[in-house]
């Protein structure tokens, strides 16, 4: 088999055209690698400038009612990503900004999408879009021919004759193209652990082995495929224009009926319906600046009997900074399940896109590429759900001064010293560990490891059917 | 030895060949003379084990190539009409690549040894495959069964589209092979070619073996007449 494998790299490495389009192609690689790692240090600059921008003006409040402050609010920007240097999966697409303020959960706004008209129709120059598309189609191109040439040329006898088993041609033609792949792959995670050197931890070593692996079992799948109709059908032609029409089918078509078909069976509420049922739960909620609301009567009674007391003006607290964590509270439960709605629908879409993998591997690799770069939908609700959880304590802990910070109710003029705006902490974005999202993939993975061992099977079982004349 | 035995090949209602008798002997060269058709590939198909008989039976030596292709195929050297090598590898490495996959590592003297045994210049030795004519493409071929020390070399219309200088060391290149004890089975048209190299020849029509003679009995131009007779009728 060795020396199968051999041969076919000695091919590889005198034939000019392929050693010029390795060359041409290496190179696309190398600039998608530096625009990657370049894009990723310009967005961790503008992020790291905006973000001390922010706080920086935040601390800088001299003295502020502490409800104002929460509706003067905050930014939370989306940091950069370093695994997002290979593939940029759904970001440029998200939004980068979040308002943080009181009373309501903003959008994820200014993707670069909306910004760049390039960007959205064609998406940007990342290594996983040439792995993804390119590569498979130039394992296609150097396998189509392998075996059907040795037959048309009458060298699959000779090399029956000197002992070589089909069996084993057919397989090392298989590792043979798909090192070139591998080695292709090899490259990228090299330079970009090259490049990035000095931030490299053991979440990303782990998470770009993950990548290598799908990727390695993805070429493995096309290789072996190619192999075995080069192996089947009578003639090259009819091999590459088979494998031709799988990558279509594979790569353009099915990703498209499986994901609109995904959301039909589980359809996400539009924006306005989603903002409309929240707004009309909200109202039946407490009103946390009108202190004729139902609900907010109802509170102030059970807080004056706690108290002790028969008025407002008797509380030791104040009641406006409780009301207003009353309000926060409704609309976070309303928010809760409105958002919780939407997210499990969109686990339901991943689910059944996900099982899509059966018959399209390629869905597996897609979702494995962007989930292991930490880039996909699911981080993404991760990243929107640890500002949520951030928004409510820095709303919290605003309402809290109000109520506890020594004011009176209806003391709207009162305000605060720069100290306490100096003591609430920033957002600290948490990265999602792969450790407690690796379930998600595991059926990725499977698939793809499935398709591996359905190639293998169709190599072994199929070959045999193989005439040598 | 080459022994073939009721040696028959049906495609549906079609017979490429009909029992078919064959027993060449060790030294012996035997020409396989046949029209386009007559079923000279499908015999060396199924001498190579390629194609399974539907009766009959095919000896090598001593084993039985019907069951046991694999070891008959060991040591048997094919030459076929084209030979193609890897364009991209000089003959030596071609040489060295079919060598290894038989299992056999020589050292590039030894290889050149071979080449040169079969009448491939040294020049080309090192040269790539594609710069070689048909003739040096043959000596290579030849050279290939030759390193693997094969005791019986199949040969199909070896001969077809050689230059007559190329054709003529191919003959003697053959008997040279012979005289070492080399059983060697050579299926062409070409008459006179077959006349000059083999010491039996057998006439194939429809997959019969319509005649079988020696060499010696015939002139070149006896066996054209009795050749095209036996097509004619």
């Amino acid at each position: 088999m060795f020396q199968i494998i051999k041969n076919e790299w000695r091919f590889l490495v005198r034939s000019r055209l392929l050693i010029a389009i390795s060359i041409a192609f290496v190179s696309i690689l190398l600039l998608s690698i530096f625009l990657g790692n370049y894009q990723t240090q310009k967005q961790e600059q503008t992020y790291q400038k905006a973000t001390e921008h922010l706080r920086q003006q935040w601390v800088s409040i001299d003295a502020m009612n502490p409800h104002s402050a929460a509706h003067y609010g905050t930014y939370v920007f989306k940091p950069a990503n370093l695994l997002s240097n290979l593939d940029e999966g759904v970001n440029s697409v998200t939004g980068n900004v979040l308002r943080v303020e009181g009373h309501v959960q903003n959008e994820i706004v200014h993707s670069e999408a909306s910004q760049m008209q390039a960007v959205s129709r064609f998406g940007k120059l990342k290594s996983a879009l040439l792995l993804q598309y390119i590569v498979p189609l130039l394992l296609i191109f150097l396998a189509f021919n392998t075996i059907s040439s040795e037959k048309q040329s009458g060298r699959l006898k000779l090399l029956v004759l000197q002992g070589a088993k089909p069996l084993e041609i057919i397989l090392s033609k298989t590792l043979s193209v798909w090192l070139y792949g591998v080695l292709l792959l090899i490259f990228v995670v090299v330079v970009y652990g090259i490049l990035n050197f000095q931030n490299l931890t053991a979440e990303i070593l782990t998470r770009t082995g993950l990548f290598f692996l799908s990727y390695a079992l993805y070429y493995f799948i096309i290789s072996g495929l190619t192999v075995f109709l080069s192996a089947r059908w009578q003639n090259a032609t009819l091999a590459l224009t088979s494998m031709l029409g799988i990558w279509i089918l594979w790569t353009i078509f099915l990703p498209n009926i499986l994901m609109s078909s995904a959301e039909k069976w589980y359809p996400l509420p539009s924006r306005n319906e989603f903002q409309s049922a929240m707004t009309e739960d909200r109202s039946k909620g407490l009103d946390g600046h009108n202190p004729s609301d139902e609900r907010g009567i109802a509170l102030e009674e059970k807080v004056l009997k706690e108290y002790g007391v028969d008025s407002l003006s008797q509380l030791p607290i104040n009641f406006d900074g409780m009301r207003m964590q009353a309000d926060e509270e409704y609309g976070n439960s309303v928010w809760d399940k409105h958002y919780g709605s939407n997210r499990n629908i969109l686990h339901q879409q991943k689910k059944s896109f996900q099982l899509g993998g059966i018959i399209n591997p390629f869905i597996a690799l897609q979702n494995t590429s962007m989930g292991f770069m930490a880039s996909d939908n699911l981080h993404h609700q991760d990243f929107l759900l640890q500002v949520e959880n951030y928004r409510r304590v820095f709303i919290k802990m605003l309402n809290d001064k109000q109520t506890f910070g020594g004011s009176k109710t209806g003391n709207w003029g009162w305000k605060i010293d720069n100290a306490f705006f100096k003591s609430v902490p920033d957002f600290e974005h948490r990265p999602t560990q792969i450790s407690v999202v690796l379930s998600n993939y595991i059926m990725d993975v499977s698939l793809l490891i499935l398709w591996s061992i359905v190639v293998i099977a169709l190599i072994f079982f199929g070959t045999k059917k193989i005439k040598i004349v | 030895m080459i022994q073939t035995i009721e040696l028959t090949k049906k495609y549906g209602d079609f017979t490429a060949l009909d029992k078919l008798n064959l027993s060449i002997k060790e030294g012996e060269i035997f020409g396989l003379l046949g029209a386009n058709g007559a079923g000279k590939s499908t015999a060396i198909n199924m001498l190579l084990g390629f194609l399974n008989p539907d009766s009959g039976k095919v000896q090598i030596n001593d084993i039985d190539a019907t069951k046991n292709a694999k070891d008959a195929r060991k040591i048997i050297g094919y030459i076929p009409e084209n030979v193609n090598l890897y364009p991209y590898l000089s003959g030596v490495e071609n040489l060295d690549y079919f060598c290894r996959l038989a299992g056999l590592k020589y050292s590039k003297t030894e290889l050149q040894d071979f080449l040169a045994s079969c009448g491939l210049q040294s020049e080309a030795n090192d040269q790539k495959v594609s710069a070689y004519s048909k003739g040096m493409r043959q000596k290579v071929g030849i050279a290939i069964a030759y390193a693997k020390k094969a005791k019986v070399y199949l040969l199909d219309e070896p001969a077809s589209g050689l230059d007559p200088l190329a054709s003529k060391e191919l003959s003697i290149l053959l008997k040279k092979l012979a005289s070492e004890g080399a059983t060697i089975l050579m299926a062409s048209h070409d008459i006179f070619r077959v006349r000059e190299v083999c010491n039996r020849i057998g006439i194939l029509k429809s997959g019969i073996l319509v005649k079988e003679l020696y060499a010696k009995d015939v002139s070149a131009n006896e066996l054209e007449t009795l050749y095209l007779k036996f097509m004619q009728n």
